[in-house]
């Protein structure tokens, strides 16, 4: 399975889940979130995702 | 064939890190009520969280100047503004003194840059591999050595070996150096109290770890070590002094706050039995109990930053130059986030991420190896050890310590 991953803490970004706290809503594509969204865990910026086989 | 250096004993053979350890780390059997009482005064407290609770003398820290931070709100502000509150001066006189150039004596742009490299090689897809290859062979030979006796101190005999293992087993350490190599690496941080088997103990691991990079580097395998040896990003390798700080502090990043955290958990369990029989039916809860019990009991309750410039905390002033004690354990029972927040709840809301693992840049890089070992070690103890429960003839398990928590015994009762 893909996923997209923080590359600086390895958190990871379901897509049904979100990030609520961090403004965006369950459900939300990738490709949707704001480019200055930052990982909820580390605070690195979405230009710091890679996609990565889990 | 890998020819692994040799580790040289303390000079003075006698000495007992373990024990001086735990002098300094005190026995403090509850912190909490005093951090509550401390979060009540405000967001940020004059003194030290340190001298709330022992009158052992902070050799590094005790003469500067120093706060404390306390509540989620407030310790998350701490630790996702790493421009204004910096690790470099927090840790370059008391971790830096014991581990050397570590990542965690760094701030961004060098901290960044080899931060990533490190994390690297503890990206869940990386470290979800050594799950069977590496932890499951240490955590069978370890219950090996109790399960047929229907009794077991879990943590004498399995807690506070299992991580250590773990990470003789990337080392390729051989087993009869094992015992030095835990001891240097407890001794090393005694560092903190001015005990001159610290940095000792730093030069001794520094000396091992040297060795083993240049046998790595001539003969790679596919181990951690040899990865970390070789691996280049945009054509820059690690330099030799930050690989071997890092590998210092593995012992104690890596060894001791996984023994902390999993004793933690099965404390946790053990004296909640329902949750136990819950986690036991249903192993799709192990995440959640693991969660909850670095929530409840975190291995590490305070941590510093440097305040780099003339600041505030929800109105509250800090002064640049002072030394910001950020009290991870009153962010992670702080009320206003969860509910009864000294209750061990695995079921509780899980709406808010508790920190015991920090956050912001300097998240623990190791978490997700934790969460393998936490996980296997969980699994394999209830799948082997039937009907496990607390010890009815023996005391009851008692966290202890102000700073590093842990039970010092956890006698438990099993089915043959």
């Amino acid at each position: 399975m893909k996923k997209w991953m923080c590359m600086n803490c390895g958190w990871i970004y379901e897509q049904e889940v979100g990030d609520p706290e961090g403004g965006i809503a369950p459900g939300t594509a990738w490709e949707d979130i704001p480019d200055d969204w930052k990982c909820p865990d580390c605070g690195s910026l979405k230009s710091e995702f890679d996609m990565v086989e889990i | 064939m890998t020819v692994m250096p040799r580790l040289e004993d303390l000079e003075d053979k006698s000495f007992d890190p373990f024990l001086v350890e735990k002098l300094s780390t005190g026995d403090c059997p509850d912190p909490y009520p005093r951090i509550h009482e401390l979060r009540a005064q405000g967001p940020v407290v004059d003194g030290s969280y340190r001298k709330q609770f022992t009158d052992v003398p902070d050799v590094q820290m005790g003469h500067l100047p120093q706060v404390m931070v306390l509540g989620y709100d407030a310790v998350m502000k701490v630790l996702t503004q790493p421009d204004i509150f910096r690790n470099k001066e927090a840790f370059e006189n008391n971790l830096g003194r014991s581990f050397g150039n570590t990542i965690t004596v760094m701030d961004a742009p060098i901290h960044t840059r080899f931060r990533k490299i490190f994390q690297k090689a503890f990206l869940p897809q990386v470290v979800a591999q050594w799950g069977e290859s590496v932890v499951d062979p240490v955590v069978n030979r370890l219950m090996s050595t109790f399960i047929d006796r229907g009794e077991a101190d879990l943590i004498e005999e399995f807690t506070h070996h299992y991580p250590f293992q773990v990470i003789y087993a990337q080392v390729e350490l051989e087993p009869s150096q094992a015992p030095i190599f835990h001891k240097l690496a407890i001794a090393q941080i005694l560092s903190s109290i001015g005990a001159p088997q610290g940095p000792e103990a730093s030069a001794k691991l520094g000396t091992f770890f040297g060795g083993l990079l240049v046998e790595k580097r001539r003969n790679p395998g596919t181990d951690l070590i040899s990865h970390l040896a070789t691996v280049e990003v945009d054509g820059e390798r690690l330099p030799d002094d930050v690989l071997i700080s890092f590998l210092r502090q593995l012992m104690n990043a890596g060894g001791d706050t996984t023994y902390r955290g999993t004793s933690v958990l099965l404390t946790g369990l053990l004296t909640h039995p329902e949750q136990l029989a819950a986690v036991a039916a249903d192993r799709n809860l192990i995440p959640q109990a693991i969660d909850e019990a670095l929530r409840w009991e975190g291995p590490v309750t305070s941590t510093f930053r440097y305040a780099a410039q003339d600041t505030e905390i929800e109105g509250m002033p800090i002064r640049k130059g002072t030394y910001i004690n950020t009290v991870l354990a009153s962010a992670n029972r702080d009320p206003r986030k969860f509910e009864n927040p000294d209750e061990f709840d695995i079921f509780r809301s899980r709406s808010t991420r508790h920190i015991a693992f920090a956050s912001g840049p300097h998240l623990c890089i190791g978490q997700h190896l934790a969460r393998v070992e936490m996980t296997r070690a969980l699994n394999a103890i209830l799948d082997r050890l039937p009907n496990l429960r607390l010890d009815p003839d023996k005391p009851a398990p008692a966290i202890k310590g102000h700073l590093l928590r842990v039970p010092e015994h956890l006698w438990v009762k099993f089915d043959r």
